[in-house]
């Protein structure tokens, strides 16, 4: 000390501050080793998170084509809303609910269930809260991203496109979002799918959902603080998913539609396949509902409603009634019957004759035939569809003999079709009759005589219906009816070994989901008796006194076979409770290019209303396959000769 | 100005101290650049650089104990300083404080940061004569009222970050002019129950607002903190630190740092610790302590070489003010303090601070430049 002061220690107050300030220093290098060198890691991926951002850029999903490359359903682009999971860490959804409806006219009750649906939902990384928004609403985000919604922003999204008078619905399915339930479900997690992934639910949208959902790529950008982006790091390109060819032809799928709309009940079904592979080329259901429903509107109030009304309608438009709906068969049954009691030996081509008798009586119940028909042998008993011919085939064929057939025409399996829930039909068994009729459990003579004419214990799909008339067609092979023709292969995306590499796929062809089961299934017809049972279908349609003379056509040969099948019981079959109109049919007679099936709900007689149904597809089909045949071309009268068996 | 050529003088300057003070300067400077290589800060802060050597030589040869003995007219004149910047049209208003001057040739500058100096020179010019004896309640009153007028004027404007980096100007002053020990003791105690008491009341009252509120939330627990609060500026400050890690970012690109993206804020001023600590990591972040703790060395060096009470008064306070602007800064920059205005001595841009800590060394160089007078 240069002056001598030494009041009040001052060289020992000097210390003291020397000894705070290096302390003071010390407390902050001592912050400093715990923030950069202990924790320094942690800090460091926080900071990287907060500036890089995975943006998805979604793949465009497969483009469904008919079987002549003219397109069902495709993808076109939209904007979404979508709302950003970094950027929502630590905050209210609820506080969110009034200003994004307000802003982007969303329902809130709505928004409230998004939100409520999330919560359940730990890691999701972002979610859509308004589809197909608007130019208003995309000028509404943007001016607030930077400022009071950094977690909200626009993306660019393909919507799915269905043709939307609701042609071939059924079939095609629909896209929606993957729902909570299915994301906790195994078959989904290996999809590798997130929630707001948009998969195929229905339809061949399902079924082939792996071919024609692509593989998403992605941005990783650097954001700043307001989320703007400032430069892009990495990006991997999108996948697109691979088109589908399907089986089905248009003009006869829009054809089949028209006469089911057009039907007096406006409910049915018409399938038609080609019998030498099982392609479908038709299948359609009436009514019919529109899928862009669930691809488009499912997320507003009126879609909402829309959806309830559908589940509603009493007429079940949601609903496949060719792999769904369960029908008696009625006289479409007496095809099978016919070629099992030849093969069964029950009959012969020699000896076909059985009584008809007007009717049959079993113990004192009288059941009647609607005509008298003599002691018709087989041909003619198909031709008139004598019911009393066929009580006495089945009696003599016994339940055995009903059920071998059901056996052997797999009329108690699924059809193995690539459609998501086909149903299994209903068929006579011992079993079914206990479920059945709990009180009169035992079966009877009388139950074989209602098993052999389609109206009791036989409840068929129409498509395994029709798998095993198109069966029949082709001398007894059954092929598995499908949709798919042809997936095409899509080339891969990026190098090698990188990390935006995606492989090749490749093209296919159907293959049957169910690899056990033979395609097709030969069941085992000699030509005698096919022939016999084509000649008895083609007398049906050619010959006067046949029940489907309205099927007839000029220079195409139809083989046919009429149903009416009872909805209730004799007497009060008017009305809403009509009978279901049935036509069974295939062409050319003895060498079978297409089957169908064609069932009309509720309208009477199937000759009446089904054979024109399936005159009306057939006309296109001769038209589109024989452009040169002059129409007014009289049909010869073929020789009873088959050119099948050895096919 | 003869007098730099006079040999003794030469050799006795404390150079190392000037040196020191400059290579902070530089090593700030690059991180302005930094933190935002594409506006002209580090520029300016260059030309600061400049001005502020000039003043500090021109301070270091002038016999502090001249500007001692005519203290009271510097201190009047700052006085009038600060008013002045409260007249509108005369003071800038930004952010709704309004402590800038706008001169014609410097640009803004900020007449708190330059007060300091003229109070400092006022309290050793009353502290500054031969003690005997204990400071009496009457003394430490005029002290009191030497500080609360410059900083009464702070806080009309209102700069209340500040008004705090006064307090220790006077604390120091008053614990080395022979303040009882026990006074010292008590009101050590005082402040430790006083300040959370304070807070308290101040929260029921309404009086402390919400968002200094806020900033005091976001230091029990950053990560919290709403993005669009005072909190996260903390937090952000924080994650930069940690991100430099040991040895930084490197030399490379800065283009996303946490500045350029501007998580940061405020980068090239209040929060340039943050942006050297995610640049230089630990490592550049101890040097930078540690120049400041050779600097601070030097200083009370200087202090107990002190030829005379006043100048060893002024020493103190400079490093008082400066530990303490240090401490409340780069505190704010971990995490450890609130979000308080402060800038970093000889780091932050701005020339008003670079020029009054410039000056402030000037004095203490030239207080040890006549450590043998007398």
């Amino acid at each position: 000390m240069k002056f001598h002061d030494e009041s009040q220690n001052l060289r020992l107050r000097l210390r003291i501050i020397q000894v705070v300030v290096f302390a003071l220093l010390a407390v902050l290098g001592v912050r400093l080793y715990f923030l950069q060198v202990v924790n320094g890691a942690y800090y460091a991926e926080r900071a990287e998170n907060q500036r890089v951002r995975l943006l998805p850029i979604p793949a465009q999903r497969g483009t469904i084509f008919d079987r002549n490359g003219r397109i069902l359903v495709d993808s076109r682009p939209i904007y979404n809303v979508i709302l950003s999971r970094e950027e929502m860490q630590g905050k209210d959804f609820s506080t969110l609910v009034a200003p994004l409806s307000e802003g982007l006219f969303i329902d809130p009750e709505l928004l409230r269930d998004r939100f409520n649906e999330l919560k359940s939902q730990p890691a999701f990384e972002s979610i859509i809260i308004k589809q197909n928004a608007t130019m208003s609403d995309i000028q509404w985000v943007e001016a607030r991203q930077g400022f009071d919604h950094p977690e909200l922003r626009i993306e660019q999204q393909p919507q799915r496109r269905y043709p939307e008078n609701g042609v071939l619905a059924h079939v095609l399915g629909y896209v929606a979002e993957v729902n909570p339930k299915q994301l906790e479900r195994e078959e989904y997690k290996v999809k590798g799918l997130k929630p707001g992934d948009i998969i195929g639910q229905e339809g061949l949208e399902a079924t082939y959902d792996n071919y024609l959902r692509g593989r998403d790529g992605y941005r990783k950008v650097i954001v700043d603080s307001r989320g703007r982006i400032q430069d892009e790091i990495e990006k991997v390109s999108p996948q697109p998913g691979q088109d589908i060819v399907t089986t089905i032809d248009l003009d006869l799928q829009e054809t089949a539609e028209e006469q089911l709309r057009n039907s007096p009940s406006g409910r049915g079904v018409i399938i038609s396949v080609d019998p030498r592979n099982g392609e479908i080329l038709v299948m359609a259901s009436a009514p019919t509902f529109d899928p862009n429903l669930f691809s488009q509107r499912i997320a507003t109030k009126a879609g909402r409603a829309e959806y309830a009304a559908l589940i509603k309608d009493p007429r079940r438009p949601l609903y496949n009634r060719a792999i769904r709906g369960r029908y008696p068969p009625g006289s479409t049954w007496k095809i099978p019957m016919a070629v099992a009691g030849l093969e069964q030996g029950a009959i012969t081509t020699e000896h076909s004759g059985l009584v008809c008798g007007g009717g049959i009586t079993v113990g004192n119940k009288f059941t009647r035939c609607m005509g008298h028909h003599g002691t018709p042998e087989l041909r003619t008993a198909i031709k008139h569809s004598c019911d009393g011919y066929f009580y006495r085939l089945g009696l003599k064929m016994k339940l055995e003999g009903i059920m071998q057939m059901v056996e052997s025409f797999d009329l108690n399996k699924r059809t193995g079709v690539d459609l998501p829930h086909e149903l299994i039909s209903w068929t006579p068994s011992r079993e079914f009759k206990k479920k059945f009729q709990p009180k009169a459990a035992d079966w009877g003579d009388i139950d074989t005589v209602f098993a052999s004419f389609g109206q009791v214990y036989e409840n068929m799909t129409p498509l395994s219906m029709l798998r095993t008339i198109a069966g029949i067609s082709v001398g007894g092979q059954l092929y598995v009816p499908h949709l798919l023709r042809e997936v095409h292969a899509i080339p891969a995306i990026g190098e090698p070994g990188k990390f935006d590499y995606r492989p090749e796929r490749e093209a296919r062809t159907f293959v049957p989901l169910d690899a056990s089961r033979p395609n097709p299934k030969v069941v085992p017809i000699s030509p005698e008796h096919h022939r016999m049972v084509v000649e008895g279908m083609w007398q049906v349609v050619n010959q006067p006194g046949g029940t489907g003379g309205a099927m007839q056509m000029a220079g195409f040969d139809v083989a046919g076979k009429t149903g009416t099948a009872q909805v209730v019981s004799l007497g009060k079959d008017t009305g809403e409770n009509k009978d279901h109109s049935w036509f069974v049919a295939y062409a050319p007679a003895y060498k079978p290019e297409i089957a169908s099936i064609a069932l009309i709900e509720n309208v009477g007689f199937g000759g009446k209303f089904a054979a024109p149904a399936t005159k009306a597809v057939y006309e296109v089909y001769y038209r589109k396959t024989r452009p040169d045949a002059a129409p007014q071309d009289v049909a010869e009268i073929k020789p009873p000769k088959s050119q099948v068996g050895h096919q | 100005m003869v007098a730099i050529l006079e040999k003794g003088r030469f050799r006795d300057f404390d150079w190392l101290l000037t040196l020191l003070a400059t290579g902070i300067v530089f090593f700030g400077t690059w991180q302005i650049h930094n933190a935002q290589p594409l506006e002209n800060y580090w520029k300016k802060q260059l030309i600061g650089l400049a001005i502020s050597l000039v003043a500090l030589f021109a301070v270091a040869f002038t016999d502090y104990r001249k500007l001692v003995h005519f203290a009271p007219a510097f201190y009047l004149f700052g006085l009038v300083l600060l008013v002045l910047v409260l007249i509108p049209g005369i003071g800038l208003r930004i952010n709704g404080q309004q402590c800038w001057i706008r001169m014609p040739v410097v640009g803004q500058f900020q007449p708190s940061e330059f007060v300091k100096i003229p109070t400092v020179l006022m309290l050793a010019y009353y502290y500054g004569k031969q003690r005997g004896n204990a400071l009496g309640w009457m003394e430490i009153a005029v002290g009191v009222g030497i500080l609360a007028l410059p900083a009464g004027l702070i806080l009309l404007e209102p700069d209340a970050g500040q008004v705090i980096t006064y307090v220790p100007l006077l604390a120091v002053v008053l614990f080395l002019s022979s303040v009882r020990m026990w006074v010292v003791l008590a009101s050590l105690a005082l402040s430790v129950v006083l300040i959370p008491a304070a807070y308290v009341v101040g929260v029921k009252t309404g009086k402390i607002k919400n968002y200094q509120q806020q900033r005091i939330q976001a230091i029990i627990d950053p990560e919290k903190a709403d993005r669009k609060g005072y909190g996260y500026q903390t937090y952000q400050s924080i994650l930069s630190v940690g991100k430099g890690g040991v040895a930084g970012t490197g030399g490379g690109s800065t283009e996303y740092s946490q500045s350029r993206l501007k998580f940061l804020p405020e980068p090239h001023s209040d929060f340039i610790f943050a942006v050297t600590a995610e640049r230089t990591g630990f490592v550049g972040s101890i040097l930078l302590l540690v120049a400041y703790a050779v600097l601070l060395s030097r200083l009370l060096m200087g202090a107990r070489r002190a030829p005379d009470r006043a100048g060893m008064l002024v020493i103190m306070a400079i490093v008082g003010g400066l530990a303490f602007q240090i401490f409340i800064n780069v505190g704010m920059a971990l995490g450890l303090l609130p979000v308080i205005g402060v800038p970093l001595p000889m780091m932050s841009a701005g020339l008003s601070s670079v020029l009054a800590t410039f000056i402030a060394i000037g004095f203490a160089v030239s207080v040890q430049l006549r450590r043998f007078v007398n």
